[in-house]
């Protein structure tokens, strides 16, 4: 197994007397696909909320990369090469999606206000090696022809497929997803697949936070299950099926609706 | 001599409507402090202008300036002040939160002007900017004011370009993400407080140097010149002309200053009623902002997204229409995108680009 990117050591997170996240401890392994699986409320949004600084945990640490990430602001993290989705996809509306895009692009030199007043030309210069890299990743996600509408006015589909275009012009260095597959049909659902497997082929750790295993099964490498707050299994899917924590807390309800 | 008056005005509260625009329009903060910026403008140019006050009048500072020396400083000074409020009301406030305190910001500043006399001689107020450097330049009065007006137009003309290059470059783009989804843009690297608060403070110095060049126009400054409540009429303005555009935002201001407000004082009252007039303009002003949200929200001129002119999908032209549908959904219906109400004539422009446009084409959209 490779070394860890992301390692987590006994988070703990509570909301009023609600403990979300109890003594939480895994690592993701670079440039692999990490699922992080478990029943509505174990807490897996709240994990992706503290690694990505959007809470902050009562104890424990988060390393990324060696770096502590406790305390830093979700910008800061970031900047370290971590980009998050959440649960729904969060789109700059009424952006065009070649400057949702371009945002993503994250040139964050070229948006200094002096620069801008003073070199507007040469910063626009420079942007154009941008915008063709961002006019690429637009056509392998079909958005192209969509380049000058305002991301406000894609169908549901369409703004998932923005999302990750976003994070492939981004090119971070890992990459967590929140529930990727909500609402989504099978058709779009193979194809944020084939996009997951490509971040991975690139080389880039992704960790998925998701409730449709048989994704999980395709395309994760390892599996963290969580249930109540607390890690109760982490390894390759198919060893979930005889651990029978997991069976009781996930899977077994799973099965058992069909 | 009037007309010369009101169109500098509207120049100045031009000026003023476009730092309001990069808070409000760009970066989404709906700040009701922002009159206070022009007032404290006008007060410091007064106070680094007009010399040493003569009891009983009294002031802070006091000195004798070049009037030009002034208005910056007072820009450096009102920058200061926002710098203050900006942290405080910028840092976790959002929304009618962030409005709430800044009102609270600029209620304070009315009340303690108005009532501390040694700041900026309370009620009062200060005066003796007459028509600085009239004497030099060997003009009369009215030569004098046509002048300044077209000093006040090219001031203006210069803010709308440092503004408009500012709205298209990556800074504008990147306040417009925060705008539009703060946690988003979070995620992607930007920090939300610091670009807001550079917005604010940019803001706040074209605030500031309109309250200079009020100070001028009006050569005497006191609470009853202005009030918090001024600035409405500013925000009429600026969502009548188009938030988010520069162009729209300095046309809207003429159009509620010349419009409603000064073509507006015709309206006939009864001999009997002299007040019938002017509240019939407020009732217009409120019937035209009424009107201006039901049928045309995104104002005269709508704010112009990046439009990218570069080669479309390969092989083939770009039409017009939306074409690519993600994931096998329902065949794209054969209509120009979206419904086509008066304000989608423009961006069902901006969906077309096939043939080469040449560079000046970022500059002038359709229509």
């Amino acid at each position: 197994m490779s070394a860890a990117l992301l390692e987590i050591e006994n988070l703990t997170k509570s909301f009023g007397g609600v403990r979300a996240v109890r003594n939480c401890t895994f690592s993701v392994p670079e440039g692999q696909v990490t699922g992080l699986i478990g029943p509505n409320g174990a807490g897996k949004s709240t994990v992706v909320d503290l690694v990505s600084g959007f809470g902050r945990p009562d104890s424990g640490g988060i390393r990324f990369a060696g770096e502590p990430l406790i305390g830093k602001r979700p910008d800061v993290i970031s900047r370290l090469g971590l980009i998050r989705t959440f649960q729904t996809p969060r789109e700059w509306p009424n952006l065009t999606v070649l400057d949702n895009l371009l945002l993503a692009r994250r040139r964050f030199a070229a948006e200094s206000l002096w620069r801008c007043l003073a070199r507007a030309r040469r910063i626009r210069r420079e942007e154009e090696a941008d915008r063709a890299a961002v006019r690429a990743i637009l056509e392998r996600y079909q958005l192209i022809e969509l380049r000058n509408e305002l991301a406000v006015r894609l169908s549901g589909g369409q703004k998932r497929l923005l999302e990750f275009a976003r994070i492939a012009a981004a090119e971070p260095r890992l990459i967590i997803l929140d529930e990727p597959m909500g609402g989504v049909n099978p058709v779009l659902g193979a194809r944020i697949g084939e996009a997951v497997g490509q971040f991975a082929a690139e080389g880039r750790t992704v960790v998925v936070v998701e409730h449709n295993l048989p994704f999980i099964e395709k395309t994760c490498h390892q599996v963290v299950v969580m249930d109540l707050g607390e890690v109760i299994a982490q390894g390759p899917f198919s060893g979930l099926r005889d651990n029978p924590r997991v069976v009781d807390a996930y899977l077994g309800m799973d099965q058992s609706h069909g | 001599m009037y007309w010369v008056s009101v169109f500098t005005e509207a120049a100045v509260f031009a000026i003023l409507a476009l730092g309001l625009d990069v808070i409000w329009g760009w970066t989404g903060d709906f700040d009701l402090a922002f009159y206070g910026y022009l007032a404290l403008g006008s007060y410091f140019t007064f106070v680094l202008s007009i010399g040493k006050p003569v009891p009983p009048v009294e002031y802070i500072i006091g000195w004798h300036l070049p009037v030009v020396a002034a208005i910056v400083l007072a820009v450096v000074a009102v920058v200061c002040v926002a710098a203050v409020v900006g942290a405080i009301a910028l840092r976790n406030l959002r929304g009618i939160y962030f409005a709430i305190t800044t009102l609270g910001a600029v209620s304070a500043l009315y009340l303690l002007v108005e009532n501390y006399t040694p700041l900026f001689n309370g009620y009062n107020g200060v005066y003796g900017l007459v028509n600085p450097g009239q004497s030099a330049l060997n003009l009369t009065y009215d030569g004098y004011r046509v002048l300044f007006l077209v000093v006040v137009l090219v001031l203006l003309f210069l803010a709308y370009l440092l503004v408009q290059r500012l709205s298209r470059s990556p800074f504008g783009r990147m306040l417009r993400s925060v705008r539009e989804d703060e946690r988003a843009a979070a995620a992607y690297g930007r920090p939300v407080f610091f670009a807001k608060y550079r917005a604010y403070l940019f803001g706040a110095a074209l605030a500031g140097l309109a309250g200079g060049l009020f100070a001028i126009f009006i050569s005497a400054f006191n609470t009853g010149a202005w009030s918090p409540q001024e600035l409405l009429v500013i925000y009429a303005a600026i969502l009548v002309g188009g938030r988010g555009n520069p162009r729209g935002v300095i046309l809207g201001v003429f159009v509620v200053y010349i419009g409603f407000i000064e073509l507006t004082r015709y309206l006939p009252s009864p001999a009997s009623r002299p007040e019938f007039g002017p509240a019939l303009r407020q009732v217009l002003i409120g019937l035209m902002l009424v009107l201006m949200l039901k049928f045309r929200p995104e104002g005269i001129f709508r704010e112009r997204p990046g439009v990218d002119h570069g080669p479309g999908p390969a092989g083939h032209p770009v039409s017009g229409r939306i074409g690519a549908r993600a994931g096998g959904g329902p065949a794209p219906a054969p209509a120009p995108a979206a419904p086509a109400g008066a304000g989608d004539a423009l961006s069902a422009g901006l969906a077309h680009d096939g043939a080469p446009e040449g560079p000046g084409s970022d500059d002038g959209g359709p229509g």
